[in-house]
């Protein structure tokens, strides 16, 4: 924001040297990033043009036959649509469970302060730690989840990660665990930061609790809708742990997410430049989408100083 | 919100007299059972740690599970110190944990501090550009770089050494940290920097005697969920570590072999892992809400 009575040249230079200054300062943070996320991304697209393995046996330029077999096996193709199909059931579950556990949340009172501290419990455990608490609460022979669901008559003895529907419902289940408490959270302070004068004005204009929420609450809850929507998507595009313990992408390759299939590839098979292209496929498809969200989300939110 | 007071005015205008405040107060309490309900099944895994980590190793899978018995520490013991069957005690991958966690999260700080800095300065023109590219590698896949820097680590001697989990977790923590910290940056009034500036005092200056005092909530906030990330992150680990920097999360899925689980040990290694982060997640609630919101969420 330029600001009024300001200019000159002692101004304009001194502008210079303190531009100079902030580059200084901001060097560490963009050198490790660069190193981090450009450097891989251009060593990706290098590999992904050459049939290379870790074992040496082959590193010869192919051109774009890694990205034809990506793009023609439907193995491949799979993993792309069951990774979209994760993120998509995952963050809508937490978005809507998360406000409704919002709403009663928000009322000030002592009961919520330890609800809200409960409810935050799965969120700080260890994704690896949840993910194998799952696995064994799941075992059909040992695990409690099978036990006592027998003992309220429901079915016993399901194989849950033995049947892909099941196997989803378990890998999903444990995600929505272990987010819709972040989802809540920010609802929850959302909320919270409301204005009472609107909906105040709404009750005496005689609409009910579902009209004032519908029609007042949730408009002005948007940015913080935006903002729980587009950070759990990038987390979900993320999610590894989850997938590599507690179904391991099976039964057969029905929860097997791009994730996994790149890890597969690329340190278990060792085959570089096929795991390259499909990192490659995958950064593009995270690129095309990852704007169209923050722009959503930058329309919702309010205009942020910058 | 639910709890909006019906008024007077709206008691005339509907017909049905007080019936809509009862439907209110109805849903008031269908809202706070379903809360509790939710809170209640939620517990659910980490009772059964908790509970099977104390558990004697004979009754530990019987089912019905025992809820009477008379808790035990054997499993923690065994399970710390190592031998009898566990390649290395859990304590050596604590420590290594400690370590990988302690070293990413100071070089987050020492990085994110002066960079959010820059990018509040009025007078730094790519600032937008630059805050919205930091924030767009938020989105870049952990499971896309670790190919790249498993190779080149391995290539550089460094698999399974410090740094090449330490410098990896510093910079997939370094958005957060700097979004967090630049949020807290620009609500410190400019006047106060100007009046510096005046008095004659350097960038360098104002950032170190104004700016970082003013600043160590902030920074304590990003420290923290530094901290949380890098020790709960498992590919990186999984993939550059074999046994000296192995990482707790890394030694826990080992519990769950080929030859049956052994119930005991994993939920007390466990527990252990989960300890610290519990407890700091607990007491810091509102912190890190913000800032894993990015600052967005007050």
């Amino acid at each position: 924001m330029p600001r009024p009575g300001r200019g000159g040249g002692t101004f304009r230079s001194s502008q210079r040297s303190r531009n100079s200054t902030a580059w200084v300062l901001m060097a560490p943070a963009l050198a490790l990033l660069l190193i981090m996320t450009i450097v891989p991304a251009v060593y990706l697209l290098w590999a992904s043009l050459r049939n290379k393995t870790l074992l040496g046996l082959t590193d010869r330029f192919v051109g774009l036959q890694n990205y034809r077999d990506v793009l023609s096996n439907p193995d491949q193709l799979h993993g792309f649509a069951r990774t979209g199909f994760f993120v998509l059931a995952a963050v809508t579950l937490e978005l809507l469970l998360g406000l409704l556990l919002a709403v009663p949340l928000a009322a000030q009172s002592r009961s919520n302060n330890i609800a809200a501290t409960l409810l935050l419990l799965p969120f700080a455990v260890t994704p690896v730690v949840s993910a194998l608490m799952f696995k064994e609460l799941l075992n059909p022979a040992t695990g409690w989840i099978d036990y006592y669901m027998g003992q309220i008559g429901l079915p016993a003895h399901v194989e849950w990660l033995s049947n892909p529907t099941t196997a989803w419902v378990a890998i999903i289940g444990l995600d929505v665990w272990q987010w819709t408490p972040f989802v809540a959270l920010i609802l929850m302070a959302g909320l919270q930061s409301l204005p009472h004068e609107p909906r105040e004005a709404a009750a005496i204009d005689g609409a009910n609790a579902w009209q004032t929420f519908r029609h007042v609450s949730l408009p002005q809850l948007g940015p913080f809708i935006a903002i729980a929507l587009v950070l759990r998507t990038i987390q979900a595009f993320k999610t590894f742990d989850a997938f590599a313990l507690l179904t391991n992408g099976g039964p057969g390759k029905s929860t097997e997410i791009v994730n996994l299939q790149i890890y597969r590839v690329a340190l278990q098979s060792f085959r570089i430049g096929a795991a390259s292209a499909t990192a490659i496929v995958f950064l593009i498809l995270l690129s095309l989408l990852v704007p169209l969200l923050l722009r959503f989300a930058g329309r919702n939110a309010d205009p942020e100083e910058a | 919100m639910t709890t909006v007071s019906t008024s007077p005015a709206t008691r005339t205008k509907t017909a049905h007299g007080s019936a809509p405040k009862s439907r209110r107060r109805a849903g008031v309490v269908i809202g706070r059972l379903g809360l509790w309900a939710w809170l209640l099944a939620t517990m659910i895994p980490l009772v059964f740690m908790l509970i099977t980590s104390v558990k004697p190793e004979g009754i530990a899978r019987s089912l019905p599970p025992k809820w009477l018995f008379t808790p035990t520490f054997d499993n923690y013991r065994h399970v710390l110190a190592g031998g009898d069957g566990l390649s290395q005690g859990f304590n050596d991958l604590l420590l290594h944990s400690a370590i990988v966690t302690a070293g990413s999260t100071l070089l987050t700080i020492v990085v994110a501090v002066p960079a959010s800095y820059a990018l509040a300065m009025r007078t730094f023109r790519q600032r937008k550009f630059l805050s919205s590219w930091i924030l767009s590698t938020y989105m870049f896949p952990p499971i896309v770089a670790v190919i790249p820097i498993f190779i080149y680590a391995g290539k550089l001697d460094l698999i399974d050494r410090y740094p090449v989990l330490i410098v990896p977790y510093a910079a997939f923590n370094l958005p957060i940290a700097v979004w967090t910290l630049r949020a807290a940056v620009l609500q410190i009034p400019y006047e106060i920097q100007e009046s510096a500036m005046v008095d004659g005092a350097s960038q360098f200056t104002i950032l170190r005697r104004i700016i970082w005092p003013l600043l160590i909530p902030s920074v304590a906030t990003a420290a923290i969920l530094s901290a949380i990330l890098s020790w709960n992150e498992f590919l990186f680990a999984l993939s550059l570590t074999r046994s000296e920097v192995k990482t707790a999360p890394v030694g826990v899925q080992e519990f769950t072999g080929m030859f049956g689980t052994q119930w005991g040990a994993l939920t007390a290694a466990a527990t252990v892992i989960v300890a610290p982060i519990v407890v700091m997640t607990l007491v810091l609630r509102r912190r890190i809400v913000s800032g894993l919101t990015l600052g967005a969420v007050k």
